[in-house]
């Protein structure tokens, strides 16, 4: 054994207790793909080890291997790859070298995965109760009626309401949170010793997330089992793992205890991806000037209702809202998907036309202005959308991409436009040689950039950025949350930031207003809403939401309720405050009054009039 | 559901029917021929000339016709209302007993063709699928090539001079049963129905016999084209996410394999609908091989004694079976894939 073995060994029975037995161990696993006559590696020398009832968390990029690690551990790969080398030792036998037959018998037995697509995983042709059934089959001694009433049983236990009438549903009737939970009811009805969950939560809603994350965390000590939780969102990691394991190029690079890894991460690559985690948004410099700042865009009473087809019904997706933001701030939109976040920014730029209200900006309404005159102002409106690859036309070069809105908006010389999108090149920290690329083959990252870059090349004063970090790694997101920061800082634009990523919305907005169905119910400055937040709606989405924060573990402490029951129809709306149906504070009254937004005692506007009576006791965000 | 959504297909096929009916009637007489003449002789009088188109009913105006051809004027003569679809103006029998005479030999040519081209290669294919690159699936994919490239009658030949001249097992391409024998009695007009129904095992055996090298001719061109569709559908489904998680489930391999199975047949129902119906009036080469006079024989001398009844009659009938097919195919689609909704 030699010295650095040795201490390995030391520091790894301090973390744990040395009763804790190995369950899974890995070493030196390879994975390839033949790709153009040579193999590519995504999983390259892959070695860690999993312990009794731990919780370990793999992080990593997008493209680091992690999903092709997960199936790996069940020695499978997605075809064409192959498992080229290494052992997974599990309960002492070396998975990669036992026969087809007993492979199957421990995989689902002993091993459950949990993958990221729930509803292309599960069997299209099949009901969902009889699917869990064959699982279940596979590896115990059960028939007919009984497979039946397991996967019942199984589907009760994973939450889902009326199993009976659910086990006859087919996979394309599900949610996605349903299909999700279904896949988990397959996954553990053989009670594995190890889950392995590849981004279980991905595609589900804030609130639905931390639910079914805690149901997973109490199946599992409840069972006694492990789980190897693969994840791209640091707040997953914080709140539920024992260990973090971060995987880099194929390779483990860093293994250490929750809290250590947050204090004191040790490869660089885990050092920037928590970057602002650790300086806490102080180096970002948000500080505006004392007094406020002149407002440059606001709104008033903006509505915006959509046909029903085929009937006089309309949908609600934005109702009264109205905001502002000041020159040089940045407004955090937040709320569920749904809640018409995403046609607000739209309306603003008039890309859908609001049904009533204005939007003024620099002192015109723009909602009034005929269309050429319109057209001035697009240049000083801009957008940012969610998917950095729809949004790039694909068989353009990157230089034609910056050059589109030069042609448009100003008389430059082909000179100057060249020029220009070298400046914008250089403003989004990209290499100019990209400029003669086409967006294929760029990640994310790079191509949101270039998509800010082209928001950028007419100067514009305000940008609405439509979730434009959902998509991305947790690396690339840092850097674009720093880049937002710099260029608002460098050139005073202002931003709409629309997003349901509460950590993000911290890191970069001065005010936040929380939207559920169509209606704004609580606005104010970040500090007052993350830390004192007094709508019941914002109270839920701020408990729910998962920080980065492993001292305040959602593991280790009362969870307050979560809302119950479904969000109404915008269709058939309630005639009183929205949230009546599901909120824990609610009073008769509130079913039959309308709501309007009130100033209360801590400086926001809240659309609740008990919590504006004062008759909501405090949440403690303890977050800001 | 299920029974509105078949009586809506029916109601569409129906009007589908008509239009084609009345598009067919007018594109016909659009032809550069002259029936009429073609059936007095070119030397005829001109009072034969017209006794002939009195009879036929061509003297009349288009519309006339028409009108008649659809069973408007019962008195004159019974159209489609009625039941009937017209005289032959070669034969001067009812089009009704033609056809119910031709097309039952061509029904149990291609459907005996298809059960056979399916269950061989539906297997092929799967094997193929799940052994990528393997010297059966090369093996597999070189005939399907091979089958497909060259013309049906040049295999029928082929297989005739083997089966029958060489090795005599097969016997000779003359026909549904041996001059010998006498067939049973008509009832389906399908023979080896008959045979059964008339309780004559020997014409039963001997009339499968006679089916036997025409159906394995048609089988041996269609496994080509299904075989390639079973194995592309299949390395589909084995490639899809739901496969990938039966194996992560540790599900048996025999039951992972039916999954996928199940998955490659749903689409390929479409296909195999369109090729039957392509296959009623395709299968005149075979036919002539073999003299089994079907269908397809029937439609070819009809066009070539400008037998304007018996053209449209043919049309119709090939079209109304189409259309019942690719329903009933649907139907066994949305069975194995509950995705399909009506």
């Amino acid at each position: 054994m030699t010295r650095l073995e040795a201490a390995a060994l030391q520091a790894s029975s301090m973390i744990e207790p040395t009763t804790a037995r190995t369950v899974l161990s890995v070493e030196n696993l390879v994975v390839g793909y033949p790709v153009d006559g040579r193999m590519i590696k995504p999983v390259d020398g892959l070695s860690f080890k999993v312990r009794e009832r731990e919780v370990v968390g793999l992080i990593g990029d997008a493209g680091s291997g992690k999903s092709t690690a997960a199936l790996a551990l069940l020695g499978l790969a997605r075809a064409p790859g192959k498992i080229l080398g290494g052992k997974v030792e599990f309960d002492g036998r070396d998975l990669l070298k036992l026969p087809d037959a007993e492979i199957r018998a421990i995989r689902g037995r002993d091993i459950g995965i949990i993958v990221q697509n729930p509803r292309s995983s599960l069997n299209p042709m099949l009901r969902i109760g009889k699917q869990i059934g064959y699982a279940y089959q596979a590896h115990n001694a059960a028939s007919g009626q009984q497979l039946r009433r397991k996967a019942i049983d199984m589907l009760r236990m994973v939450g889902i309401n009326d199993p009976e009438r659910r086990a006859d549903s087919y996979a394309h009737e599900l949610s996605g949170g349903m299909a999700q939970r279904a896949l988990i009811a397959m996954a553990l009805s053989s009670k594995p010793k190890l889950l392995i969950a590849d981004e279980p939560t991905s595609g589900l809603d804030v609130t639905i997330q931390a639910q079914f994350l805690d149901e997973m965390w109490n199946t599992v000590q409840q069972t006694g089992s492990a789980i190897l939780l693969i994840t791209q969102e640091l707040g997953t990691l914080a709140n539920y793992c024992d260990r973090v394991l971060v995987l880099h190029e194929g390779r483990i690079v860093e293994d250490a205890p929750v809290r250590e890894f947050f204090a004191n991460p040790q490869h660089p690559y885990s050092q920037q991806i928590l970057k602002l985690q650790r300086e806490r948004g102080s180096s970002l410099g948000l500080e505006l000037p004392e007094g406020g700042v002149k407002p440059l865009l606001q709104t008033r009473d903006l509505r915006k209702t959509f046909a029903v087809q085929h009937t006089k019904k309309t949908i609600q997706a934005v109702d009264k809202v109205s905001l502002s933001i000041g020159r040089g701030e940045t407004l955090g939109l937040v709320g569920e998907s749904g809640s018409g976040k995403t046609t607000v920014g739209r309306c603003l730029l008039r890309l859908l036309e609001p049904t009533s209200g204005s939007v003024v900006f620099d002192g015109e309404d723009l909602v009034k202005l005929p269309p050429n005159d319109m057209r001035r102002y697009r240049s000083k409106l801009q957008i940012v959308f969610q998917d950095p690859f729809d949004s790039l036309n694909p068989r353009w070069t990157i230089r034609r991409i910056l050059c589109e809105p030069l042609d448009l908006h100003s008389n430059l010389s082909a000179a100057d436009k060249n020029k220009r999108a070298e400046e914008l090149i250089d403003l989004v920290d990209l290499d100019r040689t990209l400029l003669d690329r086409k967006p294929r083959g760029l990640g994310a990252g790079a191509l949101q950039r270039i998509n800010i870059a082209r928001a950028l090349a007419c100067n514009p004063e305000f940008i609405v950025l439509d979730e434009p970090t959902s998509v991305l790694s947790p690396r690339a997101r840092v850097g674009l949350i720093e880049l937002l920061v710099r260029l608002q800082k460098e050139l005073g634009i202002s931003y709409l930031f629309i997003s349901h990523d509460l950590t993000t919305v911290r890191y970069l907005c001065h005010k936040v207003s929380v939207m559920y169905l169509g209606q704004i119910v609580e606005t104010g400055t970040v500090e007052q809403v993350f830390s004192r937040p007094q709508h019941p709606y914002s109270q839920a989405l701020l408990s729910a939401h998962l920080f980065p924060d492993p001292t305040n573990r959602r593991v280790d402490k009362v969870i307050p309720a979560a809302l119950e029951g479904e969000i109404p129809s915008p269709i058939d709306l309630p005639i009183g405050c929205y949230l009546a149906s599901r909120c824990p504070h609610v009073v008769e009254a509130c079913r039959s009054t309308p709501q309007t937004l009130e100033p209360v005692d801590t400086g926001q506007e809240v659309r609740c009039w008990r919590a504006a009576a004062g008759e909501i006791t405090a949440f403690k965000g303890a977050h800001a | 559901m299920l029974f509105r959504y078949i009586s809506k297909r029916f109601a569409v096929g129906l009007i589908q029917l008509i239009g084609l009916t009345i598009a067919v009637f007018f594109l016909i007489r659009l032809l550069p021929a002259d029936p009429v003449s073609r059936l007095v002789g070119m030397n005829s009088s001109a009072e034969a000339y017209a006794q002939a188109a009195k009879q036929l009913g061509v003297d009349r105006p288009l519309l006339a016709q028409l009108a008649t051809y659809l069973g408007f004027q019962p008195d004159i003569a019974p159209g489609l209302l009625q039941g009937s679809l017209g005289v032959s103006w070669v034969t001067g029998t009812p089009v009704t007993t033609e056809i119910a005479a031709y097309l039952p030999v061509t029904i149990e040519l291609v459907t005996l063709s298809f059960i056979l081209a399916l269950a061989v290669a539906v297997p092929i294919g799967m094997f193929g699928a799940l052994n990528p690159g393997g010297k059966a699936d090369k093996g597999v994919f070189v005939y399907s090539l091979f089958a497909g490239s060259q013309p049906e009658f040049w295999w029928g030949l082929l297989f005739v001079y083997l089966f029958f001249f060489q090795l005599g097992i097969a016997p000779a391409p003359l026909g549904r049963l041996s001059p010998m024998s006498s067939p049973p009695d008509v009832v389906t007009g399908f023979m080896t129905i008959d045979a059964l129904i008339a309780g004559q095992f020997d014409i039963f055996v001997e009339a499968l016999h006679h089916l036997m090298l025409p159906v394995f001719t048609m089988a041996f061109i269609l496994s080509g084209p299904i075989i390639k569709m079973v194995r592309q559908n299949m390395a589909r489904a084995l490639q899809s996410d739901f496969v990938l998680y039966a194996n992560c489930a540790g599900l048996p391999r025999a039951r992972v394999a039916r999954y996928a199975l199940r998955a490659a047949m749903a689409p390929s129902m479409t296909l195999i609908g369109i090729l039957y119906g392509f296959m009623l009036s395709g299968a005149v080469l075979t036919e002539s091989v073999f003299s089994l006079g079907g269908i397809g024989q029937y439609a070819i001398s009809a066009v070539l004694n400008y037998d304007y009844p018996a053209i449209q009659a043919v049309v119709l009938v090939i079209t109304a079976i189409s259309l019942v097919v690719y329903l009933a195919l649907d139907l066994i689609h949305a069975a194995i894939d509950p995705r399909i909704a009506y």
